[in-house]
């Protein structure tokens, strides 16, 4: 089956109690891609993923992946048939060697690659007669990882597999990913390392406080996002922070700094009409526009904060 | 392959305590003569074994053990933090803890059995005789019986999260249970009493002078342990199913 949208949300909510975890979550994830899901510690990265693989039920709204319904037992099994997964902790049954958690988990799936399974063992370096709680993190780690990738699933779904990897593994990790879409395999994955995911992803879908603040992907937001920095001789004037493109404003002495997701010719000439007296535009990186995304939000919901108690 | 991991959690509590109950039986069979000549009144070997397997230390043993091998599933697999990886498989909950609900009994109707394999074949060895057939019908109590109390604590371990809390819940709810099985009123009822079935004392199918099982089993009864333990089973599963993790 062909999909254009492997992953489908709407307005997918996830409360826990009075903490809203997910809040109308509404994206889409496009097949064939490597899609990096972004969001600070708390931003409600991991209820998504559980959302998406039937772990947790959405509180209300909707959600498919590969075209079934994830609030559906059914069709979530049909769902976690075809997907690989690794957790944000992987956790893994320590009880068991290294080469019987192999064999337990080959036995659920259909898709199973011996040779995948032979060259990352032999890679990694595994031993497959210790029990699986006598590695280290970074070995577990590596098996989880092994037993994702031994696949050839439709979608693989990350939970910060980076995470206690050392540098050349980090890079062999990269790597494959990178070429998991020339293998029909759909990736999305959670990190924190924006380094990481500037180099490999194509799309990026972020989001903060459980809503999604930025899903694009990556190319257009490197076209399009700019830090537009006016200078004046006295105070500066006001801007129109509802104008087509500017996604936030701040001013610094005698400085404005407006972050511009498009428009920028526009945003420069507003600049002009009221006599900066010198205009920069500059590229940003993915870093910058996290953190400027997750500033912004972060200071309107201390201000809904401020309006609800007032 | 589900089977098998079950199999790979509870092999350790099932192999330990096999070994266990075999080695407490051989023990109290190859020492039976000593323990009886410091009995307070006159014993006979069959009187020895009931006191000593069936009502006291072997009991105790197997009571334990059914408790500790009830004590895992999803909530543990949370507290361990391997339950992300296990929903994960494209397995549903249901058979998930179906299976392993299955395996643990297994482990209990193995070690419900150990006695009546030990007990018949070491007797032989000292020259006396305990009737296989007595050792099997008081195996079926244990097994019957023994459903209870892991199911009920397989019940606990999915409602309350902790390495140890459903067996720091199971052992002192069943104790209070068999305290208030001894309360005056409540003798009147001796079917209800658990304790009472899983070794015959004071029941219409046991003889408290020559220690032996003589009556029909009480198949009702036992029927209906089997129908609870199953009920406890399932709700543990109802509870699971919509669980968030």
């Amino acid at each position: 089956m062909s999909l254009e949208r492997i992953i489908q949300t709407e307005e997918l909510t996830k409360h826990y109690g009075a903490f809203k975890a997910v809040q109308q979550l509404n994206c889409s994830v496009r097949s064939g891609r490597i899609t990096g899901f972004l969001g600070r510690n708390g931003a409600g990265k991991s209820s998504t993923i559980k959302m998406l693989l039937g772990m947790t039920k959405p509180t209300s709204g909707h959600g498919t992946v590969l075209g079934h319904r994830i609030d559906d037992p059914k069709e979530s099994l049909e769902i976690r048939r075809r997907i690989a997964y690794v957790g944000e902790d992987k956790g893994l049954y320590g009880y068991m060697t290294v080469k019987q958690l192999i064999c337990f988990t080959r036995s659920f799936y259909t898709d199973w690659r011996p040779e995948i399974e032979k060259r990352l063992l032999e890679h990694h370096r595994l031993p497959l007669d210790r029990k699986v709680k006598a590695l280290s993190k970074g070995m577990r780690t590596k098996l989880a990882l092994l037993l994702a990738l031994s696949r050839s699933p439709a979608l693989l779904i990350l939970d910060e597999p980076t995470e206690g990897l050392d540098p050349f593994s980090i890079e062999e990790l990269l790597q494959t990913l990178e070429g998991a879409p020339h293998e029909g395999t759909t990736v999305f994955f959670s990190s924190h390392q924006l380094g990481e995911v500037e180099r490999i992803a194509d799309d990026i879908l972020m989001i903060d406080q459980g809503r999604s603040v930025l899903d694009m992907p990556l190319e257009q937001i490197r076209e399009n996002y700019r830090r537009v920095i006016f200078r004046f001789a006295g105070n500066p004037p006001a801007f129109p922070s509802n104008f087509d493109g500017i996604e936030r404003i701040r001013m610094n002495g005698h400085q404005v700094t407006i972050l511009a997701s498009g428009n920028i010719e526009a945003i420069a000439q507003l600049g002009r009409e009221r006599n900066a007296v010198d205009i920069d535009v500059a590229p940003l990186d993915l870093r910058e526009i996290f953190l400027e995304t997750v500033q912004e939000q972060e200071h309107l919901g201390q201000r809904e904060h401020h309006d609800v108690l007032v | 392959m589900y089977w098998y991991k079950s199999w790979c959690e509870t092999r350790t509590v099932i192999l330990l305590g096999i070994a266990a109950i075999a080695v407490a039986c051989i023990f109290i069979v190859f020492n039976q003569q000593t323990m009886r000549d410091n009995a307070s009144e006159p014993t006979t070997y069959v009187a020895l074994i009931w006191k000593a397997v069936y009502d006291t230390f072997g009991f105790d043993l197997f009571f334990i053990l059914s408790v500790v091998l009830g004590s895992g599933g999803l909530l543990q697999e949370k507290t361990h933090g391997t339950a992300g990886f296990t929903l994960a498989l494209p397995v549903s909950r249901r058979r998930i803890l179906f299976t392993r609900a299955i395996v643990g009994y297994c482990g209990v109707l193995a070690l419900a059995l150990t006695p009546a394999i030990v007990l018949p074949l070491g007797s032989r060895f000292i020259d006396q005789h305990y009737s296989a057939a007595q050792a099997l019908s008081f195996s079926l109590l244990w097994a019957c019986c023994g459903s209870i109390f892991y199911a009920y604590t397989f019940l606990l371990a999915h409602l309350t999260e902790g390495e140890y809390s459903a067996i720091l819940a199971a052992v002192p709810s069943l104790m209070a249970y068999r305290f208030l099985m001894a309360i005056l009123w409540l003798t009147h009822f001796p079917t209800l009493n658990i304790f009472g079935i899983v070794n015959g004392e004071d029941m219409p199918f046991f003889n408290e002078s020559t220690y032996l099982l003589v009556g029909p089993m009480p198949w009702l009864a036992l029927i209906v342990m089997l129908f609870i333990a199953s009920l406890f089973v399932f709700l543990a599963v109802r509870r699971m199913e919509p669980m968030d993790f």
